[in-house]
């Protein structure tokens, strides 16, 4: 089948285990992570693309694909379901007498080559599945084609505390990249990589095939490729994102994210409606708000049933807060029940979990406790602090 | 199995008593239970009677029905077996462009009659709220050998002194029945549901226009019944039963899905209710929030006290603003120190600061669409 010229493909990265989530990525790859009551992860690059103007995504998958697969369908919930591009789910794939998994981030890039391929594109947008951020990639594409770049790496400027633990980009005052530090002792620079890149497409693939052609290689972006060209003497440039971004790679992460969301004005505004944020319909009903009950400061989306009392927290849809439960600091994702007395506190409750009568998950102080999906918790039952139940 | 019902909604009732609400929209477009619209309700219950594809007649104010449904995609009527029909009135060598009555627009639209290959049909009036599977009523319909079936009710808040359609029945057929009565005398209230053969209904409407008759009920439904020579089977639609028809049974039935049971048979979590879609985000409880017996849809803003209340998408309550009895529609706003009690606010009104509008609780107060007050 021909397909029809784009100007940028964008890749999304979603393969990774996300073993840091710990249970919350059990039996769903990280991107399929719900997150701030009715959107999973991926809606946000997926989003990001609609709203760039971006119409055409392959996604990478590799890891617990299922719920992930469902969840992307035909891609109508992003305006993907279209005959000229769309949305497109790629799995490691055999080929004759060769396949296998894919064994980096280039590599997966590597691998799906021909799909990319088919749509001729001038230039090609590599993402990540597991950032929470609105951003414009048209902006950075428009800024990779004005800088005539072979490659523009998205950075962000971290605290200069923090820059030892990023990858860094050592720029001149031009946003030429000179050097790229993985996780540097003394940082030289504060623009940390985001994991987002454009290439342009004849760059991406001559490099990717050196890349595979090199046993040694590792096959990873920042470790290879990078290195790779800023050696062969290429242009690469910083393009610096100064809105909210986060990784929501640890659990810790991942509930940080959510409660910022519970912030005036919330530094990720997904009210803002210039740039949705587009996920699956549920298909629930508005959520029924009981005399019993009481709701402060917190998000409460449709399905939700509530008798009980919440405050600063997150109730995904479907959620049920019996009488007499309490849920503080915490996000209790889709379908999951609370029963009558029991207390959540600074805890994740995933997905079709059920919390008995008067069990206490999680504390007032220290790391976030974490209920996995579709776990049945008994009555009384107690988690401390950083406890992870489930399966 | 494959199912084997063609669906039909007829959307032309009158509407004079819901005043401004049906000023610029259908009484199928009535927006119901903090996200839908009325004819949600009657198309997700035809598909999840398994029927897949469904004619929409059109009557008048028809713009906000049709941006409402669309292409159909979200009932999932987009596909190459299924579908969705827009019905409108047309202009033609006899016709003026206005259906004179539901034969009339069956007449007009015989060839989606003629056109569908489904065997059985099941018709519905627009402004009734009602959960029935059609496989039930056409399994039935058939075993009683009957020419058509009507939908009915016992249910008594359906009941109107003056005005409606009520049924004698026994051993499932109709034997009497009486249109607008000063006080009904029959117990069973005909909904504006039936089901009937495709080629007998086209039939019945053949012959029925061949002799100037233009109303469905009084001419040829009473004819059918008071002649002895149909059969008209009657089929009892099980639980909660709501006609909206005016302002009054509107609020009625809007602030009927602050019961639970009710909203237990009318949303079944193997049978979602579907509508039009508008990726809002949940609904955002502020600090001063305090909600109860409320029911919120996504998008909503909400940092004041909220009681007995059906909010709409996008509704913001500002600090110190009050709302009780009241249904308050997509994208309204209630300023600081407002207070409404017994309102309907249609789209996009805002209430200024400190501006109260307490309306009796018999008869609540309908704000249009888009006013400032």
């Amino acid at each position: 089948m021909i397909q029809q010229h784009k100007n940028c493909v964008a890749m999304l990265l979603a393969g990774g285990q996300g073993s840091r989530l710990g249970i919350l990525t059990r039996h769903v790859a990280k991107p399929a992570v719900p997150f701030g009551g009715k959107y999973r992860i991926i809606d946000f690059p997926l989003s990001n693309c609609a709203n760039s103007g971006i119409d055409t995504v392959g996604v990478l998958t590799q890891y617990k694909p299922l719920e992930l697969n469902s969840y992307i369908g035909s891609g109508a919930p992003w305006d993907m379901d279209i005959s000229n591009g769309g949305v497109f789910v790629l799995p490691p794939y055999s080929r004759g007498d060769e396949g296998e998994w894919y064994k980096g981030t280039a590599n997966a890039i590597y691998q799906n080559l021909a799909f990319i391929k088919q749509f001729n594109p001038n230039y090609v947008l590599i993402l990540s599945g597991d950032h929470i951020y609105k951003c414009d990639y048209a902006e950075m594409v428009a800024f990779h084609v004005s800088h005539n770049a072979a490659l523009t790496v998205a950075v962000r400027e971290v605290p200069w505390e923090d820059a030892s633990r990023f990858g860094i980009m050592n720029t001149d005052s031009e946003n030429n990249i000179t050097e790229f530090e993985e996780k540097p002792k003394n940082p030289k620079s504060n623009k940390a990589s985001m994991g987002v890149y454009v290439f342009s497409w004849d760059k991406l693939r001559s490099y990717l095939e050196a890349d595979e052609a090199n046993p040694e290689s590792q096959n990873d972006f920042g470790k290879n490729i990078i290195p790779t060209m800023l050696a062969a003497g290429e242009k690469l440039v910083a393009w610096t994102f100064d809105g909210y971004w986060k990784d929501v790679g640890t659990v810790e992460s991942l509930w940080d994210a959510n409660m910022d969301l519970l912030m005036t004005p919330p530094p990720v505004d997904l009210h803002d409606r210039n740039w949705r944020i587009y996920a699956r319909n549920v298909g629930e009903p508005p959520h029924y708000a009981s005399p019993k009950g009481e709701i402060k400061d917190s998000l409460v989306t449709e399905g939700c049933e509530v008798f009980g009392k919440v405050s600063h927290s997150i109730l995904s849809a479907d959620v049920h807060i019996e009488e007499g439960a309490e849920i503080i600091d915490s996000v209790i994702m889709p379908h999951a029940v609370i029963k009558s007395g029991a207390v959540i506190r600074r805890a994740i409750v995933a997905e079709g979990a059920v919390v008995g009568e008067g069990a206490v998950i999680g504390e007032e102080e220290g790391k976030i406790a974490v209920v996995g999906s579709n776990t049945v918790v008994s009555p009384g039952y107690v988690l401390k602090a950083g406890g992870q139940l489930g399966e | 199995m494959k199912q084997d019902i063609v669906g039909l909604i007829y959307t032309g009732e009158r509407a004079d008593e819901l005043q401004d609400l049906t000023r610029y929209r259908a009484a199928a477009a009535l927006p119901m239970a903090g996200r839908y619209r009325l004819i949600d309700f009657i198309l997700s219950n035809m598909i999840h009677s398994g029927i897949k594809n469904i004619g929409i007649i059109m009557q008048k104010n028809y713009h906000s029905l049709m941006d409402h449904l669309g292409s159909g995609r979200e009932w999932n009527l987009h596909g190459k077996r299924s579908g969705l029909t827009i019905l409108p009135p047309y202009v033609s060598h006899d016709k003026v462009g206005v259906y004179e009555g539901m034969l009339d627009a069956l007449q007009t639209n015989q060839a989606f009659l003629r056109r569908s290959v489904e065997r059985n049909i099941a018709v519905s009036d627009s402004n009734v709220l009602y959960q029935v599977d059609y496989t039930d009523v056409v399994k039935k319909h058939l075993e009683n050998k009957a020419d058509i079936t009507l939908l009915y009710t016992k249910d008594r808040d359906v009941r109107r002194n003056g005005r409606g359609r009520y049924l004698q029945v026994a051993n499932d057929l109709v034997t009497g029945i009486e249109f607008d009565p000063i006080i009904p005398h029959y117990e069973n209230t005909f909904i504006g549901g039936f089901v009937a053969r495709r080629e007998v209904l086209i039939d019945l409407v053949d012959r029925a226009v061949a002799s100037g008759k233009h109303h469905f009920s009084r001419n040829l439904l009473a004819e059918m019944v008071a002649g002895g020579i149909f059969r008209v089977g009657a089929y009892e639609c099980p639980g909660k039963v709501y006609a909206v028809d005016s302002v009054q049974s509107f609020f009625q039935t809007n602030m009927a899905f602050l019961n639970q049971e009710f909203r237990d048979q009318a949303f079944n979590d193997e049978k979602p209710v579907w509508t039009k879609l508008r990726d809002e985000m949940p609904a955002r409880y502020g600090d001063h929030a305090l909600v109860s017996n409320t029911l919120v849809a996504d998008g909503c803003l909400i940092d004041g006290t909220v009681e007995n209340s059906i909010l709409f998408r996008g509704v913001v309550v500002k600090p110190g603003a009050v709302i009780r009895n009241s249904i308050v529609m997509q994208d309204a706003v209630i300023s600081r120190n407002a207070e409404i009690e017994n309102c309907i606010l249609d789209k996009q009104v805002t209430v200024r600061e400190d501006v109260r509008l307490i309306a009796p609780k018999s008869y609540p107060l309908v704000v249009a669409k888009n006013l400032t007050i």
